[in-house]
């Protein structure tokens, strides 16, 4: 009779609906920077087209930033969407956002400079650096090089694959995972091919490079990242979550999980990248363009740092893709796109340099799953959205 | 902050339909609390985080010798899981109880069920070319399973005795997300009592 009488008042309880945080408007203020231009830019009713035609397939909010370095015209920024479905926050293009995986780059930048400092090499073995602890049974984490990392050359497992870390991250979807945790997962798993015979994207890889940072350093490596990278490029929208894993003005995420475009606040979801260096960065579209093009014009590397993240080694499984240093090469309708992207859930972003257009194209949503993702990171999205840019 | 959402008593009304019904029939009636897990299948048992659970059913006997009994339960849970979903389901289940002599049952059983979930959180729909609020109707999903448990009679030389048992529970959840994730793997850590209505 216990049972009877308490049953229906914890499901009474539950069948509450959880609204969504009540955030004030004034949290996402924010300024556009002097050099960026929007409604003064002479392309910005083609960019903003461009926006508002993807958030009408479906996607929440978008912000973009386009910079054609062959002209005089500075970056064009822009966004179109919501920041907030809950409060009704239109998104600006100086909010700040996940962009997950984008911080590989500035991993393998920041590794590069060491390597140009003298404090490492790229062809010594990653686990000179490592513990004992992050190489127990990783198959190839002993024997993988720094550059075999750094490529995604190692073979090693990807734990995101991993169908037990997937369910695992599912089930405590506000859990705050560290790295060992998250390495636990690829331990055990066979490794997917000898280090150096191919290439095979894995988050492995960076979360080691993260610890051989902090190895040589001495400080946590995303500290690093603001001492060579977000104060030196002025990347004032620019932090890592372990510093603080949701600022209060961070744009609120959304996922599509059942691919219905029903969507629900995934906010608060990606633990499992906040104390890693394979995902984890808050930033936006303005400040990847500004990181990207420090890139491209060798200001934060140099030549030979340039020539070795540039090497591109062909993928067995995927004919256009190209794996650098930190750097892919997509093989687009229009030519060569040098990029990375990067997921967190609810979140989603891209940065990318056209060589042979002189232009910079960086995007973020705050969207991701289900139907979202064509619209935003299928090949054909990315396609779509150089067009229209290049039109 | 929580709202209660009215439009999701029915759940609770359906419940106390089958309470009122089990317990009026001529079979035993069984209750059960348990942890669901998203999980692979046979990962272990997980009790944290805490998406707790209930059930009510009963077992319609269908063979029974001196150390066996095959017979089918009808079952109705409710699945609370705070970042996701509530959900409620239905279970057919065909169980297989083998009796040992001092009062302890193995118990096996596989079966099929029907799961109607709902968002915990606000939903955000498409529509006109902007996403708004709408109110969920919810999602429909097949739920094979299978389970395998312990039980301790109190009579030992009677399968319907008043039982205590645990099990666990495997069940998958399809179609999931179409396109995307086809089907979801769940777990139930359970345990529950049977009461004889003898």
């Amino acid at each position: 009779m216990v049972f009877i009488l308490i049953a229906p008042v914890f499901i009474m309880t539950t069948c509450a609906v959880v609204e969504d945080e009540i955030v004030a408007i004034a949290t996402y203020v924010c300024e556009i920077p002097p050099e960026a231009k929007n409604l003064d830019h002479p392309n910005h009713a083609k960019y903003q087209a461009l926006l508002d035609e993807i958030v009408a397939q479906g996607v929440p909010g978008i912000m973009m930033t386009v910079y054609n370095q062959a002209d005089a015209d500075g970056p064009w920024v822009g966004s179109g969407g919501k920041a907030d479905l809950k409060n009704r926050v239109d998104l600006k293009p100086c909010n700040i956002t996940r962009v997950g995986s984008t911080v590989k780059m500035l991993t393998a930048v920041t590794l590069l400079q060491l390597v140009e400092e003298g404090k490492l090499t790229l062809d010594e073995k990653a686990a000179v650096y490592l513990s004992d602890q992050s190489t127990r049974d990783i198959e190839n984490a002993k024997t993988a090089t720094i550059r075999h990392l750094l490529q995604h050359s190692s073979g090693i497992y990807n734990y995101i694959q991993s169908a037990r870390f997937q369910t695992a991250s599912l089930n405590d979807l506000t859990k705050e995972w560290k790295p060992q945790e998250l390495l636990d997962y690829a331990r055990g798993r066979k490794a997917n091919f000898s280090p150096g015979t191919d290439v095979d994207y894995s988050n492995t890889n960076y979360i080691l490079l993260g610890e051989v940072i902090e190895k040589v350093e001495g400080k946590p490596f995303y500290v690093v990242f603001q001492e060579r990278i977000f104060h030196p490029l002025n990347l004032s929208f620019t932090s890592f979550a372990a510093v603080d894993p949701v600022p209060d003005n961070i744009i609120r995420g959304y996922i599509d999980l059942y691919g219905k475009l029903e969507v629900t606040d995934a906010t608060h979801f990606s633990g499992w990248d906040y104390y890693t260096a394979d995902g984890g960065l808050i930033s936006n579209p303005y400040d990847l363009q500004l990181f990207l093009r420090a890139v491209i014009n060798r200001e934060i590397i140099s030549d030979l740092s340039f020539a070795e993240m540039t090497e591109w080694v062909s993928s067995s499984s995927n004919k256009d893709i190209f794996y650098g240093l930190g750097m892919f090469k997509m093989v687009t309708k229009f030519g060569d796109a040098y990029m990375h992207s990067g997921d967190a859930i609810g979140y989603y972003a891209s940065m990318l340099y056209l060589p042979e257009h002189e232009i910079y194209i960086s995007w973020a949503v705050n969207g991701n799953y289900g139907k979202i993702d064509e619209f935003t990171q299928s090949k054909k999205a990315i396609e779509f959205i150089i067009k229209k840019v290049l039109e | 902050m929580h709202m209660r959402n009215l439009f999701h008593f029915p759940c609770v009304f359906i419940l106390a339909i089958a309470v009122f019904g089990t317990l009026s029939a001529q079979n035993p009636v069984e209750i059960s609390v348990f942890n669901e897990s998203t999980s692979v299948p046979f990962s272990g048992i997980s009790l944290k985080p805490l998406h707790p659970g209930v059930q009510i059913g009963t077992e319609i006997p269908w063979h029974e010798t001196n150390h066996y009994r095959t017979f089918l339960s009808i079952n109705l849970r409710y699945i609370f899981h705070k970042n996701l979903y509530r959900a409620i389901a239905i279970n057919l289940e065909l169980g297989y109880d083998y009796k040992m002599d001092f009062g302890a049952t193995l118990k096996t059983g596989i079966g099929v069920g029907y799961l109607h979930s709902f968002n915990v959180k606000e939903k955000y729909r498409f529509e006109a070319g902007s996403y708004s609020k709408k109110a969920d109707i919810g999602n429909s999903r097949f739920t094979p399973l299978i389970s395998f448990g312990l039980g301790y009679r109190f009579n030992p030389d009677n399968f319907n005795s008043t039982e205590l048992f645990a099990k666990q529970q495997y069940w998958l959840e399809l179609p999931y997300s179409p396109g995307f994730i086809p089907l979801m793997s769940h777990a139930n850590t359970m345990v529950g009592a049977k009461f004889s209505t003898e």
